[in-house]
């Protein structure tokens, strides 16, 4: 029988959060199960069938889950788990209603309980609502206890949905998300290094190996992410995404440096940081020779290779150097546009 | 037998007599026609192309257009980035004095969309730029306008060197030519206006090349630069002109007519 974990962070569902925390969050969920769902931002559904004998029962399941994801993030999250991804997210939204105020909260529903749960729980708009009120149908084991001709005929296929979920059925299977590849490396230093210009040769040998292993399978970094550790402080994180996929070793560690050095002087430290160690990872990784549009517009592919040029430019010349013509209307004749310049820098 | 020269004999003035050896040159079977070596890009005209002697802009030159201000070395410009992208190029225009506006140059047959718009801060910026640019050799011709600019020559010797190198073309529209040690000097002067109707088109102006590294300099081509009309309208406009002015009143519709200038 399948059992689908459903986990809701409410921190990430807000308006105005911050969801970067999001990803990295289902990335440490993968080692957990191989069958990681996004479903949204703040949602996720994983796969714990079988997991039971590995991990214990599934509190202890859940638990694992919530450990992981808090080493990214320490937020307040619901957890729900049943045999299907209704079961479990319904699980998860008792869950909040039941114990608002823990940090973390589990709940197991199963199919069975189901009966004795309100309608208002079903995802129905307003309208359906009020018509199961004059109906006077309040309870899903109400709904569920109709004959599905009888629901059909009143409330259409909409109507007969609902009643398969107060029935405790949902035929959506999880889709679980490619797990996105990543090759990282990590390089400590003893004693430590003395100010962030220093890291910069073994920056450099960091990225010269990984387009090294890189070039053997024909694929290319489209992200680099640094992180620099130091003594006393938190850490420096910098992130630099390429242009086009690109295995220039030389320019990445010079770029991903001017970075690392901008961010420290945002920070304002007084004295030079002591490093004890960098992290390097590239990711977003394709094969740079499968890109189709040169095929079709010569200049397109020669673009391509012309942004890497002027990231180095914008690097070496500062901001607001770089423009392209954007019309505003498009569909407008040639004498009716209005061309306007784009800055196209950094 | 008198080595005495032979007074009696007038003086041909020097333009004749370069003339008259080009022209022997060309009797002798020397090829006025593009360099197999250097490969060139269109400039728009092709009157201008056989002038320069290699089938237009050879790659790799830095190539000075030296015209009064309003003389047309923009008009050329823009026109020799629309020929260079219509054969496949990217472009770009180094703009210093922010005086490039977006629409005469689409309306002059740039594609905006494969055009790189760039706005250094100073005369000094914009050569070093350029240079960085010319190095990848990604851009297949660029504009260095440093007209109305004060005269900056450091760096257009490293710049003329990296274009050879990468094989891409600098046009550089700059009012004083001492100061420009470029492979290519091109100037323009007016010799007429074009005008339909009453109005004002464009003008007709004599192309001189005064220097070129990888062929014979001296020749001449006569130009219509059309203000902002657009190459398709170019072609219409072109269709129109008659040899000798003609008076409005006499066409039933109005016809390119050439003004003196």
């Amino acid at each position: 029988m399948t059992r689908l974990l459903a986990l809701v962070w409410p921190d990430l569902r807000a308006p105005d959060a911050d969801r970067s925390a999001f990803e990295p969050m289902l990335d440490r969920l993968d080692d957990l199960s191989p069958r990681v769902e996004a479903v949204d931002v703040g949602v996720a559904l994983v796969d714990i069938t079988g997991l039971g004998a590995l991990l214990g029962e599934e509190r202890r399941v859940a638990a694992r889950a919530v450990a992981l994801t808090r080493g990214v993030a320490s937020l307040t999250v619901r957890c729900g788990v049943g045999e299907n991804r209704w079961l479990a997210a319904l699980a998860a939204r008792l869950a909040h209603h039941e114990r608002p105020d823990a940090p973390a909260a589990l709940r197991v529903l199963e199919r069975g309980e189901l009966a004795a749960l309100p309608v208002d729980l079903l995802p129905a708009d307003a309208a359906t609502r009020q018509r199961f009120a004059l109906f006077g149908l309040t309870a899903m084991g109400q709904l569920a206890a109709l004959p599905r001709s009888a629901v059909g005929a009143q409330f259409g296929p909409v109507g007969e949905r609902l009643q398969d979920l107060a029935r405790g059925h949902d035929p959506r299977p999880l889709v679980p998300r490619q797990r996105p590849e990543r090759l990282g490396r990590r390089i400590a230093f003893d004693p430590p290094l003395d100010g962030v210009g220093a890291t910069a040769l073994a920056l450099r040998r960091a990225c010269a190996e990984l387009c090294d292993r890189l070039r053997t399978r024909h694929l290319a970094p489209g992200r680099a992410r640094l992180s620099l550790y130091l003594e006393d402080r938190a850490p420096l994180r910098v992130e630099l995404a390429f242009p086009a996929p690109a295995l220039e070793p030389d320019w990445i560690a010079r770029l991903l440096i001017g970075r690392l050095e901008a961010a420290a002087r945002n920070r304002r430290m007084e004295e030079e940081p002591r490093v004890t160690s960098i992290g390097l990872a590239f990711d977003r990784l394709s094969d740079p020779a499968s890109r189709q549009l040169p095929a079709f517009e010569a200049q397109a592919g020669r673009w391509e290779e012309l942004r890497w040029s002027l990231e180095r430019l914008s690097a070496r010349f500062g901001e607001g150097r770089l423009w392209r013509a954007v019309h505003d209307r498009p569909a407008a004749s040639l004498a009716d546009r209005r061309w306007r310049l784009m800055d196209i820098g950094p | 037998m008198s080595l005495q020269a032979d007074v009696s004999r007038p003086v041909r003035p020097l333009p004749e007599l370069l003339a008259a050896l080009r022209d022997r040159g060309l009797r002798q079977g020397v090829d006025p026609g593009p360099m197999p070596l250097r490969p060139a890009l269109p400039t728009g005209h092709p009157a201008l192309d056989a002038a320069l002697g290699t089938g237009g802009w050879p790659r790799g030159a830095l190539a000075l257009i030296d015209a009064p201000a309003g003389g047309g070395a923009t008009t050329l410009a823009l026109g020799s980035l629309a020929a260079a992208q219509a054969a496949g190029g990217v472009v770009a225009y180094l703009d210093p004095a922010r005086s490039l506006d977006p629409a005469t140059a689409a309306r002059l047959g740039v594609d905006l969309t494969w055009l790189l718009v760039v706005r250094p801060a100073d005369a000094a910026e914009a050569v070093e730029m350029a240079a960085w640019l010319a190095r990848d050799g990604r851009i297949d011709a660029l504009v260095l306008d440093l007209a109305g600019l004060p005269p900056h020559s450091r760096g257009l010797d490293r710049l003329a060197g990296l274009l050879v190198r990468s094989g891409s073309l600098a046009l550089l529209l700059a009012g004083d030519p001492a100061r420009a040690g470029a492979d290519v000097r091109i100037t323009l002067r007016r010799r007429a206006w074009l005008t339909v109707g009453s109005d004002l088109v464009g003008q007709r102006v004599e192309a001189s090349v005064e220097r070129n590294r990888w062929a014979l300099a001296g020749g001449r081509a006569e130009l219509d630069l059309f203000f902002a009309e657009g190459r398709r309208v170019d072609a219409q406009l072109r269709a129109a002109a008659q040899p000798e002015p003609v008076a409005v009143e006499r066409a039933e519709r109005p016809m390119l007519r050439v003004v003196g200038a």
